[in-house]
């Protein structure tokens, strides 16, 4: 077998039996905890305040004995002693990369370093992830990625060097200038976020290009936002570019994804099991969840050595599989329709519990629909409503009062018969994204 | 490979013995490792070497057959 032959970036360690992929863990783990204990006073601090101590971690199942790392900790070990708080292993010149997190919440962003080996790693993550969604060292890679401090696609940038794919870097071009490059380059692969990719395509119908006639985009890789394994939203990406969309999702506190999906893509993408411990657990009791039941991403990263993450309460909801889910020969479990939302995202509206992605998905199933916002308020002080605005494509104005009907009647069966109220947006009167979006906005007093 | 080395090189972190590329691989990271950590040599030979290293424990480290701390140059 030639080296793009292989389906696998590490055959090894991808297709490990269980019980084999759970002893190298437990190594990994033993070391880690050890290692954190050494090095970083915050976590000492951490295991001595729980009364745990390395020698402890016997059995993977020991895992369950260390407490959880929050972005609460984080944040505020970060502001008791900037920048980067006692919880770095090495001493600042060691670094080659500073990173922060996206602040998507308003808040504090997160400082991040990261060593030669760490940047390295992160890279590698990326590199499971392309290989094993079929793209190869022939491929042509553009990423519609601003390359700002935000750490986004760095790293699956730095993943096609490594593979030997020429790889496009965009940085500040206009979403025209990109459209322009991909077809004029005979791009194969373009990563963007989900929202992004839609714009992109939109961007070309209007500029007469027919992005599956002239373009040879085989691959659309997408992370940064849920909607990423909304099959609606893949379906719509596939349908602009002519390529197959595959869902991936990471953060800057790992550094890197965790998880992607396969070429076979059984419904969700696999976790990558020989570098991360993911936990799914009772937001609330903390209590382990089994395949099929949603619960919290607890993560664990063997990578990054400047920040050590054990235990890292991601607030991503999540719904584990087993990996036989999918015939591609990877152990590493799945992640049933990726990320699901945020724990913290659920709205409550007169009663009903309503997830933003679980809107989306519907929303999306219109595809008439260009762009939308979701808009919460309270009227007269007691009642709550909920508004979807959507914004139509241009040539599909006459379809509005039949779809606003629709679409009223499918987001009430999606949530116990809550009414939508569904209103028509200006042409261009909605925001758009190039980033994570943000389609949500609630009005309703904060106490 | 001699027998020697085999036996220097030992098991990867599933108990497993090396094969002779695994041994290969170790090898070359640990002359590079011990060739980065020199403090005589011009820039362009100590950066570019580092980087060599870096790579090699990657491919090390990914395949298992290491156990040491992360991120540690
Ligand atoms: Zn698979």
């Amino acid at each position: 077998m030639t080296v793009s032959e292989s389906p696998y970036w590490n055959p090894k360690t991808e297709t490990l039996p269980k019980d084999q992929l759970r002893a190298l863990q437990l190594t990994k783990l033993q070391s880690l905890v050890e290692y954190a204990w050494n090095r970083s006073p915050f976590h000492r601090r951490l295991y001595e305040k729980a009364g745990v101590t390395p020698d402890q971690i016997k059995t993977l199942d020991d895992i369950h004995r260390l407490p959880f790392m929050t972005r609460e900790d984080w944040m505020a070990c970060q502001a008791e002693q900037p920048l980067f708080g006692d919880m770095t292993t090495r001493p600042e010149e060691d670094a080659i990369r500073y990173h922060l997190t996206s602040g998507t919440s308003g808040r504090q962003p997160l400082r991040v370093l990261d060593g030669r080996k760490d940047w390295s790693w992160i890279a590698d993550m990326w590199c499971y992830g392309f290989w094993g969604f079929g793209i190869r060292p022939s491929d042509k890679v553009f990423f519609a990625f601003s390359y700002g401090s935000f750490i986004g696609f760095w790293g699956a940038h730095y993943c096609c060097e490594k593979m030997g794919t020429l790889t496009l870097a965009s940085g500040n071009m206009t979403t025209e200038q990109r459209v322009k490059q991909i077809v004029e380059m005979g791009v194969t692969v373009v990563c963007a976020t989900p929202t992004y990719a839609l714009r992109m395509g939109q961007a070309a119908e209007k500029m007469g290009i027919d992005l599956k006639k002239d373009g040879k985009v085989r691959r659309v890789v997408v992370s940064g936002e849920p909607a990423g394994s909304i099959p609606a939203v893949k379906q719509m990406i596939e349908e602009m570019w002519g390529g197959k969309c595959g869902d991936t999702a990471g953060m800057t506190e790992i550094g890197t994804i965790m998880i992607f999906e396969c070429d076979h893509q059984p419904g969700g993408p696999h976790i990558i099991e020989d570098h991360f411990i993911e936990e799914v657990l009772d937001p609330d009791t903390a209590k382990p969840m089994n395949y099929g039941q949603r619960g919290e991403r607890v993560v664990t990263s063997f990578g990054r050595g400047f920040i050590p993450l054990i235990r890292y309460k991601t607030k991503d909801l999540v719904c584990k599989a087993p990996h036989t889910l999918c015939r591609c020969g990877r152990t590493g479990d799945i992640y049933e329709g990726g990320i699901l939302g945020r724990v913290d995202d659920m709205k409550l509206i007169r009663g009903t519990n309503v997830y933003p992605r679980a809107v989306e998905a519907v929303v999306r199933e219109h595809s008439e629909v260009e762009e939308f916002q979701i808009i919460i308020s309270r009227r007269d002080d007691v009642q709550d409503e909920i508004t979807v605005k959507v914004e139509l494509k241009p040539e599909e104005k006459d379809v509005w009062p039949r779809l606003q009907a629709k679409l009223g009647k499918d987001l009430a069966d999606a949530h116990e018969g809550l009414r939508f109220n569904v209103e028509l947006a200006a042409q261009g009167e909605l925001p758009r994204f190039e980033l994570k979006a943000k389609r949500l906005q609630d009005l309703r007093p904060q106490y | 490979m001699s027998d020697k080395k085999k036996e220097f090189y030992g098991k990867d972190l599933l108990g497993n013995d090396l094969t002779a590329d695994e041994q290969e691989l170790v090898e070359l990271y640990t002359r590079l490792k011990s060739l980065s950590a020199r403090q005589d040599l011009p820039p362009v030979a100590t950066a570019n070497v580092k980087q060599a290293m870096v790579m090699i424990w990657n491919a090390c480290n990914d395949l298992a057959l290491l156990n040491e701390e992360p991120g540690c140059d």
